[in-house]
């Protein structure tokens, strides 16, 4: 809970910087906003997977379902940055009980610095091996009692932690697969690369579990995406191919559940903006157009998402705080 | 009295003292933005001493000759000249201040009577020449004493002038004007050993110059990817081998330093050495990433090692050997405990800088409650000193000083909970052959001397 709490502050002190960071003399500093939004990515995951079931909405299925279940980008739903919100419409695909993996270990609050890798690989060895259906019921009956099960288990690669210790790059960069990796359409934060960080390390230091997660996390299309998981380490033409492979099972889910990615900077600020909407145009060289200054991110600026996320997090006190204070 | 070398044991060994040497700028307690030091940089000769400062303004210090009546004495340094190198600008076009602030000053290799260095802001660099005048013609033909001009047609007879000497005047001029080669803030700036080109480096590239040409630049590291939202690393810094004209290495946000060789091609972007040290996941935090950005990277004065600092810590590498590192130094490890609320303070994100000493083996970096840290090499010893006013009585040595961790607290030791965290040493430089030191603190600039007991 704990976590939780931390986590939340942390993002919100990390959206003041970016907030701030648009009115600073000299211009954006491309650097330091990118650091911002990797200690943001980092948090959210932590602050998403932190099971605390009384601070998200019930799901729809009426399973006060862990976060980072639902993180699982269900069926065809594109991975988005780091985790959708807590039950958007698609809440009802938690009780698809898709492959969730990750789901398994998920529920132990995440911990920096566990055993995580042995611990998850234990947990969710098993599921690589298996097809989708395994996977499936595997996932589904470890989700079940995640609680029980969490008690032993090192957290896992879902609650972002969990992946970070895989190795050394991969443990580098926040993992946004396991909560969904890529957006299809929208804006990874990094480069596949850095948002699939069990790509890079996972055949050296911990395969089975965090490449499993990603294929996984694909939803139909992850089994095939399986293969792709293990990649020769650090190879950075493979992320391409991955992202890639998301972008068609993208489908219509997108802009439902696809979460805002913030590690755009502009993104961020956009979405954040647009639900404050007199605070965006107020500053003319602001976020929106900084050509060079900042990355760009137009196309997961979509009123869709805007859309679907307000109420969503504005029914999630910690959240709302978080984006009232802007 | 020259060190050897900047030698003795410059860390704290048993007959090595640093004592108070200088401090200069104003002592009040309030200081004005513009006149925080922002980079800081000797010479090759070390005869001069250059800082810049965020209002733009460079002042260089020059070191006196020593007095042969006092031989004990060493060099001081006094101002030489000072100008202004940058002035706020703002771009229209995006609507953007520019900041006038100093990012850095790089000496060029004395050819002349002048001196040149380079100095950049976040988008334009300038050469300046650095000339002394101590005569002055007189007896124009054309213009009396006064600098009117004469009537031609009263001219009668011709003259030719003669040169006068006269008070010493320094003049700095503006030869050289790089701009418009950076999109985004300039962070380094490094002179070739060809003494003819030099780099510049923003956070996605990196761009060649000739000295003599300001309308062009080549671009030789593009690390822009083609989709910004797929940016996952910056450049931090970059620098020129000392020797060889073809190598130059380039840091990143992600802890990665990158050894390239212009010879293998003209755009750099395939590195030819890629030094990286695997990632302790034990240590696995929200912060990881920001505390592994390289904020600085140096050369050795030999060429066969380079040094990196990030945010906890320096480390010494062999370009041979890139797997990783020779040396790690812990600059302030009591600091791990506390990254939630430095990166709520944005201290986080302070951009230290390193150096060697002239015989490289000693390197130097700075901490916080004006507390900068020397680690000797060969020794393996380590010392933390303190620049402070307490302790600027002339020739007064320098005492460790030592942070407590946790538990009791030792007399003289200051707990990291009393840390100040505005007083923070992020420039200094060292003597290219002496013990001689210069630490940036805010807006002050100390000078510290070696001695051997």
């Amino acid at each position: 809970m704990e976590f939780k709490l931390e986590a939340h502050r942390i993002v919100s002190i990390s959206l003041g910087k970016i907030y701030n960071s648009r009115v600073q003399r000299g211009g954006i500093k491309l650097h330091k906003n990118l650091l911002v939004s990797l200690v943001l990515r980092s948090a959210r995951q932590v602050y998403l997977s932190d099971p605390c079931p009384g601070l998200y909405l019930a799901g729809p299925a009426g399973i006060p379902a862990p976060p980072p279940q639902q993180l699982g980008e269900p069926a065809a739903g594109p991975p988005a940055g780091w985790g959708e919100p807590p039950p958007p419409a698609a809440g009802a695909s938690w009780a698809d009980t898709e492959p969730q993996p990750e789901g398994s270990a998920v529920s132990e609050a995440p911990r920096v610095g566990d055993a995580v890798p042995e611990a998850t690989v234990t947990g969710v060895g098993v599921v690589p091996q298996g097809g989708a259906a395994d996977a499936a019921k595997a996932a589904w009956s470890r989700v079940e009692g995640p609680r029980q099960a969490a008690a032993g288990e090192a957290e896992g690669p879902a609650g972002g932690w969990g992946v970070f210790p895989l190795g050394s790059r991969a443990s580098r960069r926040p993992c946004g697969c396991p909560l969904g990796g890529e957006d299809s359409s929208g804006t990874p934060a990094a480069t596949p690369r850095a948002a699939c960080c069990c790509a890079p390390r996972p055949a050296e230091d911990e395969p089975p579990a965090p490449p499993a997660v990603c294929p996984r996390k694909r939803g139909a299309a992850g089994v095939g995406g399986g293969p792709t998981s293990f990649p020769a380490p650090g190879s950075t033409p493979l992320k391409k191919p991955r992202r890639n492979l998301e972008q068609p099972p993208s489908g219509g889910e997108d802009d439902d559940t696809e979460e805002m990615d913030t590690g755009n900077v502009a993104n961020l600020i956009s979405i954040f903006g647009s639900s404050f909407s007199g605070l965006l145009r107020k500053s003319p060289g602001g976020g929106r157009e900084e050509e060079e200054g900042e990355k760009s991110g137009p196309e997961a600026a979509e009123p869709g998402q805007i859309c679907c996320d307000k109420p969503v997090l504005r029914d999630m006190n910690p959240w709302s705080t978080a984006i009232v204070a802007f | 009295m020259a060190g050897a070398g900047g030698g003795g044991c410059p860390a704290g060994g048993n007959d090595f003292q640093w004592c108070f040497s200088q401090v200069k700028g104003a002592i009040d307690e309030d200081v004005a933005e513009a006149d925080i030091i922002s980079t800081v940089e000797f010479n090759y000769s070390g005869d001069l001493l250059a800082t810049g400062d965020k209002g733009g303004r460079v002042v260089i210090f020059q070191r006196e000759q020593e007095n042969k009546s006092r031989p004990h004495s060493r060099g001081e340094y006094n101002v030489y000249s000072t100008f202004q190198s940058h002035e706020p600008e703002f771009d229209y076009l995006k609507s953007l201040e520019i900041e006038e602030k100093i990012n850095k000053i790089r000496w060029l290799p004395q050819q002349n009577a002048a001196h040149f260095l380079l100095s950049t802001n976040d988008k334009t660099i300038k050469l300046w020449k650095i000339s002394e005048r101590d005569k002055r013609a007189e007896g124009y033909n054309l213009k009396d004493e006064d600098g009117r001009l004469r009537d031609p047609f009263r001219i009668t007879a011709l003259r030719v002038p003669i040169l006068k000497p006269m008070d010493l005047m320094v003049e700095a001029s503006p030869r050289r004007i790089f701009a418009n080669a950076h999109t985004y803030h300039i962070n380094s700036i490094s002179v070739n050993s060809d003494h003819e080109t030099y780099l510049s480096a923003d956070d996605l590239r990196i761009n060649l110059w000739h000295l003599e040409i300001t309308d062009r630049s080549f671009n030789i590291v593009d690390i822009k990817p083609a989709n910004m939202e797929e940016l996952t690393e910056v450049i931090t810094a970059a620098e020129f081998h000392p020797h060889q004209c073809n190598v130059f290495v380039y840091s990143s946000s992600k802890g990665t330093i990158r050894l390239c060789d212009m010879r293998s091609s003209a755009l750099c972007d395939r590195h030819s050495k890629f030094f990286e040290e695997p990632e302790d996941p034990s240590s696995r935090s929200f912060f990881s990433e920001i505390i592994s950005s390289i904020s600085d990277v140096k050369f050795s004065h030999s060429g066969r090692y380079m040094m990196s600092r990030d945010y906890l810590s320096v480390k010494v590498w062999d370009l041979n050997m890139e797997s990783r590192p020779l040396e790690t130094h812990q600059v302030h490890e009591y600091l791990r405990s506390k990254l939630c609320s430095l990166y709520e303070n944005d201290c986080i994100f302070d951009k230290f800088e390193c150096c060697w000493n002239g015989s490289d083996s000693a390197i130097m970096t700075g901490s916080y409650n004006n507390f900068f840290r020397m680690f000797d090499r060969d020794t393996r010893r380590d010392v933390t000193l303190e620049a402070s006013r307490e302790s600027s009585k002339p020739r007064a040595s320098l005492k460790p000083r030592k942070v407590c961790t946790g538990g009791k607290r030792k007399k003289d030791e200051i707990s990291v909970d009393s840390l100040d965290f505005n007083k923070k040493i992020l420039h200094t430089a060292w003597h290219p052959a002496d013990s001689v030191i210069a630490v940036a603190a805010t807006n002050n600039l100390y000078i510290f001397q070696g001695k051997i007991n």
